[in-house]
């Protein structure tokens, strides 16, 4: 009985998270045109989706701003949490209270403070905006995942490699690179997710010329949203589903054995 | 000595960052607070726009109806998410890991797409309400209704109160629960006395992960019921939706982000105190 209890609950909640994505993934094989009543099976909007440059231009764009961000944002984050590390607790402490504050602060203030922010120095609104704006809030997120790891590594073996006649930065890539290369991984992994997924930032960072997907979509709510989005959507989602679904056996597998 | 000044030396573009990228452009919000931009282009010092923000009862009556939606929301968070924590913990850990994967991988979907979704669920037409209307619970349709807001507010951040309480969940000690059953607990003491101060941190996370999102965002309200105004969609009218507004900078926007920024750092001040170590345990790593 409570087992049953349970699993009603865990099938009630995935319910509701899953209902309007499911919805959402029927009506992209919609043969009409409206997301109101479903006419038939077929795959015009995923040929659209391809044909339609708007939208293409804006996934591209978004990739590209998440790719660079997350890339530059990776390294910026790796040697800032090296150095803050190395500080003294005092330093350390104000440090990480100043870095936290993006994360912890709304959305909606830290886009509007930085679009003041490029205004005040009149750099208009695009591309390297964007692209700032992105990699100022991801870099607290790679610290906070690779400065956990920099604790953990093991301090002896780096010194017996400087012992042993390795220079620091051999002994750094070989020895202490490898021990925190986990940490810095999933600090891009989740420096890319943050910025594909942004919208409020990239609104106000973005000016006109530069569209990034989610900006894209705002603009379209604001009507009625086309099915190529709710086809582009699904697209993006059945990819991220595999993609979790293979890292999820491959972690299974190692662990089996 | 020259290894300390190499690590103080080492620390100045650390700050310098900090301070360029984080401190100033909050600064920013404060200075066009306090600071018009005249036609001329000089600037003129005005504290008008900041008595403002905090006077005008259109503003007051959006913060506090905000900080409402975002109180219940993180409420009804807490409440469901809580016992679906404690059940996915409780499972074995092949099945574990698989399930608590399906509640994180609606994050991955694009947020606006998914309210845009559920907002075609719950709408006139919307299957979920035509139900409600054929039990006769519902008169209307759920769309621009308050539940509506607080739906999709819970819709959206429910993962991110799921996935803090479920890691302090894992990280109990079994061996202290098994104790704790070898004195004589029953499973209600065990809850009561170990499971649930253990998950405070992860409790507190969720709730600063939740509440901040919810007061500010201004598009589920946007989607679900445009009828009433939020703080976020109070500062984005004054940017881009009225007249003087036309996406660059605007003195009574910085008023009210200076006004809420104040509120969310007393909130989150309140919250730490709640938790002395919450930001170096619990959390999302």
């Amino acid at each position: 009985m409570i087992k049953f209890l349970k699993r009603f609950y865990l099938g009630i909640i995935l319910l509701f998270l899953y209902a309007p994505i499911l919805v959402m993934i029927l009506f992209s094989f919609n043969k009409g045109d409206t997301r109101a009543d479903f006419t038939g099976l077929s795959f015009q909007w995923y040929t659209k989706m391809f044909q339609n440059s708007t939208l293409m231009e804006a996934l591209i764009n978004t990739l590209v701003v998440a790719l660079c961000a997350s890339v530059i944002a990776t390294i910026l984050g790796t040697y800032i949490a090296f150095v803050i590390a190395k500080m003294s607790p005092a330093n350390k402490s104000i440090s990480m209270k100043l870095l936290n504050i993006p994360m912890l602060n709304a959305e909606i203030v830290t886009g509007v403070s930085l679009m003041f922010f490029f205004v005040f120095i009149s750099v208009s609104l695009g591309f390297t905006t964007l692209l700032i704006a992105h990699i100022i809030f991801d870099v607290p997120y790679v610290v906070l995942s690779v400065l956990p790891r920099i604790r953990q590594a093991n301090k002896s073996v780096y010194e017996a490699a400087l012992d042993l006649g390795a220079t620091p930065a051999l002994a750094f890539r070989k020895v202490l690179l490898p021990e925190i290369m986990p940490g810095i991984l999933s600090g891009a992994l989740l420096a890319f997710t943050m910025s594909f997924d942004d919208f409020i930032i990239s609104y106000y960072t973005s000016g006109p010329g530069f569209v990034t997907l989610s900006v894209y979509i705002n603009t379209m709510t604001k009507r009625a949203i086309p099915l190529t989005i709710n086809a582009l959507s699904t697209f993006i989602f059945i990819l991220v589903f595999i993609l979790l679904l293979v890292t999820n056996l491959k972690g299974k597998k190692a662990t089996d054995k | 000595m020259s290894k300390k000044i190499n690590n103080a030396l080492k620390c100045i573009p650390v700050y310098l960052w900090l301070i360029i990228f984080t401190v100033v452009p909050l600064l920013m919000v404060f200075f066009y607070a306090i600071f018009e931009v005249t036609e001329s282009g000089g600037i003129r010092f005005s504290l008008e726009y900041l008595k403002d923000a905090i006077s005008n009862p259109q503003y007051l009556d959006a913060m506090l109806r905000s900080l409402e939606y975002a109180f219940f929301s993180t409420l009804v968070c807490l409440i469901l998410g809580y016992p679906l924590a404690f059940i996915l913990s409780n499972m074995e850990e092949r099945k574990r890991n698989f399930v608590s994967v399906l509640f994180l991988l609606p994050m991955w979907m694009n947020f606006l797409i998914r309210t845009y979704a559920l907002s075609s669920l719950i709408n006139e037409q919307g299957v979920v309400t035509k139900f409600l209307q054929w039990l006769g619970l519902l008169e209307g349709s759920i769309t621009g209704t308050e539940a509506a807001i607080i739906i999709g507010m819970v819709y959206n951040f429910l993962p991110f109160m799921i996935l803090p309480v479920y890691t302090s969940m894992l990280k109990i000690d079994n061996r202290i629960v098994e104790a704790a059953r070898d004195l004589g607990a029953d499973s209600f003491t065990v809850f009561q006395k170990i499971v649930l101060p253990l998950t405070v941190p992860g409790i507190i996370s969720g709730i600063t992960m939740v509440f901040v999102p919810c007061i500010t965002t201004f598009v589920i309200p946007q989607l679900l019921n445009n009828k009433v105004w939020t703080i976020g969609s109070l500062i984005e009218f004054q940017i881009n939706g009225n007249a003087n507004g036309s996406g660059g900078v605007n003195n009574t926007a910085a008023a009210i982000s200076f006004f809420l920024m104040i509120i969310v750092f007393i909130c989150m001040s309140i919250f730490s105190k709640f938790d002395s170590d919450g930001a170096e345990n619990g959390g999302l790593m």
